[in-house]
């Protein structure tokens, strides 16, 4: 299993690609009756109005590949809704119209709001697990670059692993609606080196926002 | 006489039966099927324009980064209104309208069940609909936790006042009115089918609208409740709070928010199936799979609702993730269908004919990225970004409403008396093609790239695409227009139809246009199949 | 019209099988029943009508109903009462009351009218 990004770019070309490939399908068919069947003078309609075989053979031909997809995505699925405990853990808070990032046991806590919005770092060789709450509404924790978002709901928390990938400043985003400042309610993350991450954490401990 | 059931016997003086009511009483309270399903479809047109401006203005104000025009509050508001709008006030109503008209037209009957219950619900449906409109006005404005009104956003703590209070009362009364007509139209196709003209005879298009009908009164009635809980959690005590009341909120209102878009859809791929038919001047193809694949589609799609919550964490993604995958065989089997009755057909291009084309191959891209978004570890990526909103207006705005175009194409020759202008048809329907793809297919990007939804402003990098969009629909506006006036010049300017301008295949082309207060004088073609006006002139051509 | 019925039945067992299938998918019994009653609304009309001879009777219908309006009306006036306060509750009671009444007299006139 590779990073969360991994797995969904090889579950996300497959549908493309076969996506894009019945399209072409289609429209190619369209084309081939409207170029071949325009009305013409004396052109006479085919009676022919059923065939089973064909229904029967498109559909299990749909099947198919619906059965392919399907599966492909229960498996990617499994293996992203995994929630492991590793060494990293962070417990992420989002609130109107802001989020806190706690790391219990390194007594690092990070607070922003739609006025600044807060950061906090990753490392980048470990899957990170993470604790997902709301204070109020319903908010989503969504980081493009990882392919990834998870409600928080309130009255439940979410638990998720991300692996993340290459490095450097990543934007997050708040994707389910909670009112006024629901555009301004971002974050933002580092990945970092696992060195760099541990001077990271240094630098933040006490309480320091 | 023999071919009219529901017909009164004639009176001894009684007033002129065929003469249509007049005066602005007729307008208010007439009981004809079609009168009725005219206000409806007068009713939606305005709310739909009403809507499209909201859209207008919030893609004025996205056309570049930067809040220039339009606060945040109003800008939720906006699309709140615009979708609420849209999916309430104008397709949902639109779609019932069109089988409210048409289907006793098709069924040979000379009225629909239940006359008053579908007046009454008009009238249901716009109270609805006036009511959250009215939200603008008051203080704290109108709705503005979207189409959606998820909890807990939507109770009065977080958001007060009495106009999302209207909001919520409207849409119950909006969908109330729906769920009406959508049970007489049902009844009507249960009870008032002309002698000979079984279930399996049933025009295509009167298919379409028995199980567009199955998923109103199957989940419209859920819609009406939560909206009465909502009210409830709002002035007098917690439903939808606690660990899982956000979590049941949604299920309850997907639960109705699924088949609603279907409801949205079946009734427009009927009259394009009418149409395809039509003008390829075939029998459509395949009808016994047809009618086997609506009733599985329909079914399925009753299932599928929480796929719109993968990323709660709160609900078996596998199982959801499984059905909505699955509709891709049934809605295989009606394209299949569909392009097989152009295939050996004789094909003629007329402005019908290409909103029908523009539906099928439009309808497509919304429903491919369907099955993209059907898969929960894509889904997490995509949810509630541009990418989904990009999705929802292929389907709807480049489908079920090129759908509708083509519907009313078809059908205004019959309903007024006078065909709509070929040019100006044409020129709409190019407008609309190209509007609606320069508007919606950049929204894939935007929204993979890291635009969320319902945001009145976006990171800088994403305006070249946002810009682009915005021209889009523009273009869309201006094709709009071009319809309405073609619509207004064809009404005053006429060129009479006639019964039958299409040489159509359906009991509605066997009446005058428009039809006379119980549709149809003298006595029906034979009915054999479920096109008897094809298989009459078959039998009539020279061997 | 009876087989009106039987595919209202089909549709109904379709959706119970779907229901049944998500509560043992999932363990939930909540949201195998929602999907479950799905159904029930078409077959409840379904068998509305299989009671019913093949053909309705002949009835007479006005040209227009008044008073159907103005239910509808009263009702959407009480039910934005709850909003608005008791006030239009009543009064939207009131003119639904009154046009119920209306509505009922001429409904009965008709069925007198065809005797």
């Amino acid at each position: 299993m590779g990073t969360t990004r991994q797995d969904f770019e090889g579950l996300f070309s497959i549908y493309i690609w076969i996506g894009s490939g019945v399209a072409v399908l289609v429209f190619a068919a369209v084309a081939f009756a409207l170029i071949r069947y325009r009305a013409r003078e004396g052109r006479r309609p085919s009676r022919r109005s059923d065939s089973h075989l064909l229904e029967g053979l498109v559909a299990v031909l749909i099947l198919a590949v619906v059965a392919l997809l399907v599966t492909r995505t229960f498996t990617t699925e499994a293996a992203e809704d995994e929630s492991r405990t590793t060494p990293v853990r962070i417990d992420v808070t989002a609130f109107r119209w802001g989020w806190r990032f706690t790391y219990p046991g390194e007594g690092v806590s990070v607070i922003g709001n739609s006025a600044a919005n807060p950061t906090f770092a990753v490392p980048a060789d470990r899957a990170v697990s993470f604790s997902l709450r709301t204070l109020d509404v319903i908010h989503s924790f969504w980081i493009p670059e990882e392919r990834f978002k998870r409600d928080a709901i309130p009255g439940r928390v979410n638990r998720f692993d991300i692996d993340f990938e290459g490095s450097g400043s990543e934007e997050g985003l708040c994707a389910e609606f909670c009112g006024l400042e629901h555009s301004k309610m971002g974050f933002e993350v580092f990945v970092l080196s696992p060195a760099s991450y541990q001077r990271w954490l240094a630098a933040h401990r006490g309480g320091a926002a | 006489m023999s071919a009219e059931p529901g017909t009164a016997p004639p009176l001894p003086a009684a007033p002129n039966l065929a003469a249509p009511a007049e005066g602005a009483i007729g307008w208010i309270a007439s009981t004809d099927h079609k009168r009725t399903a005219a206000k409806i479809g007068v009713a939606s047109l305005v709310f739909f324009i009403a809507s499209g401006v909201l859209a207008l203005a919030m893609r004025t104000e996205l056309a570049q980064p930067g809040l220039q025009f339009i606060s945040d509050q109003t800008y939720n508001e906006f699309f709140s209104m615009h979708g609420s709008g849209m999916i309430f006030l104008f397709l949902t109503p639109a779609a019932l309208a069109l089988g409210l008209y048409f289907v006793p037209l098709q069924i040979g009957a000379a009225e629909i069940a239940l006359p008053r219950l579908a007046l009454f619900g008009f009238w249901t449906y716009l109270c609805g609909g006036l009511t959250m409109y009215a939200g603008f006005f008051t203080d704290n404005g109108a709705g503005s936790d979207g189409w959606t009104a998820a909890a807990p956003l939507s109770n009065s703590a977080f958001t007060p006042g009495i106009g999302m209070d209207m909001w919520v009362i409207g849409a119950g009364l909006a969908v109330l009115g729906s769920l009406l007509i959508g049970v007489t139209i049902l009844l009507t196709l249960f009870r008032l089918r002309a002698p000979g003209m079984t279930m399996l005879r049933l025009p295509v298009f009167s298919w379409s609208m028995v199980v567009t009908a199955f998923m109103v009164v199957g989940s419209f009635p859920v819609l009406v409740v939560t909206m009465g809980l909502l009210l409830y959690e709002r002035h007098v005590g917690s439903v939808f709070s606690g660990s899982n009341g956000a979590i049941a909120f949604q299920h309850l209102f997907w639960f109705y928010g699924h088949p609603v878009v279907y409801v949205m859809f079946f009734p427009f791929v009927g009259a394009v199936a009418e149409v395809v038919a039509t003008f390829s001047r075939r029998r459509f193809f395949g009808y016994k799979a047809l009618v086997l694949s609506l009733l599985v589609f329909t079914a399925l799609s009753m299932a599928v609702w929480a796929h719109h919550m993968f990323t709660t964490g709160g609900v078996q993604n596998q199982y959801f993730s499984l059905t909505s995958h699955l509709l891709a065989v049934p809605a295989g089997i009606e394209y299949l269908d569909l392009i097989a009755t152009m295939i050996g057909g004789a094909i003629l291009l007329r402005t019908p004919m290409l909103f029908a084309l523009g539906f099928i191959l439009q309808f497509l891209i919304g429903g491919l990225t369907g099955i993209v978004v059907a898969s929960p570890p894509i889904d997490y990526h995509v949810h509630d970004t541009f990418f989904v909103v990009g999705h929802f207006h292929y389907t709807l705005f480049a489908g079920s409403l090129f759908g509708l175009l083509a519907g009313v194409h078809y059908w205004f020759p019959k309903a007024t008396g006078a065909m709509l202008r070929e040019g100006l048809g044409k020129l709409s329907f190019w407008l609309l093609v190209i509007g609606a793809n320069v508007t919606f297919f950049p929204m894939f990007f935007l929204g993979f790239d890291g635009m969320q939804r319902r945001v009145p402003d976006y990171a800088p990098r994403l305006g070249d695409l946002n810009l682009l969009s915005s021209i889009g629909a523009g273009v869309i506006a201006l094709g709009i227009l071009v319809f309405l006036v073609n619509v207004v010049v064809s009404l005053r300017r006429r060129q009479p139809a006639g019964d039958d301008p299409w040489q159509g295949q359906t009991l509605e082309w066997a009446t005058s246009s428009p039809p006379p207060r119980h549709n149809f004088q003298g006595p029906l073609p034979p009915i054999e199949s479920h096109a008897p006006l094809f298989d009459r002139r078959l039998a009539e051509e020279p061997a | 019209m009876k087989s009106g019925a039987a595919f209202a039945a089909f549709w109904g067992v379709l959706l119970l099988i779907l229901g049944i299938g998500l509560t043992i998918w999932s363990g939930g019994l909540g949201t195998g029943l929602l999907l479950a009653q799905g159904g029930f609304g078409a077959l409840g009309l379904a068998l509305l009508q299989a009671g019913r001879p093949p053909q309705p009777r002949a009835r007479l219908l006005p040209r227009f109903s008044l008073p159907t309006v103005v239910l509808a009306l009263g009702l959407a006036a009480a039910a934005l009462g709850l909003t608005a306060g008791l006030w239009l509750i009543l009064i939207g009671a009131e003119v639904a009351l009154f046009a119920l009444v209306w509505l009922a007299r001429e409904i009965v006139a008709e069925r007198r009218l065809l005797r």
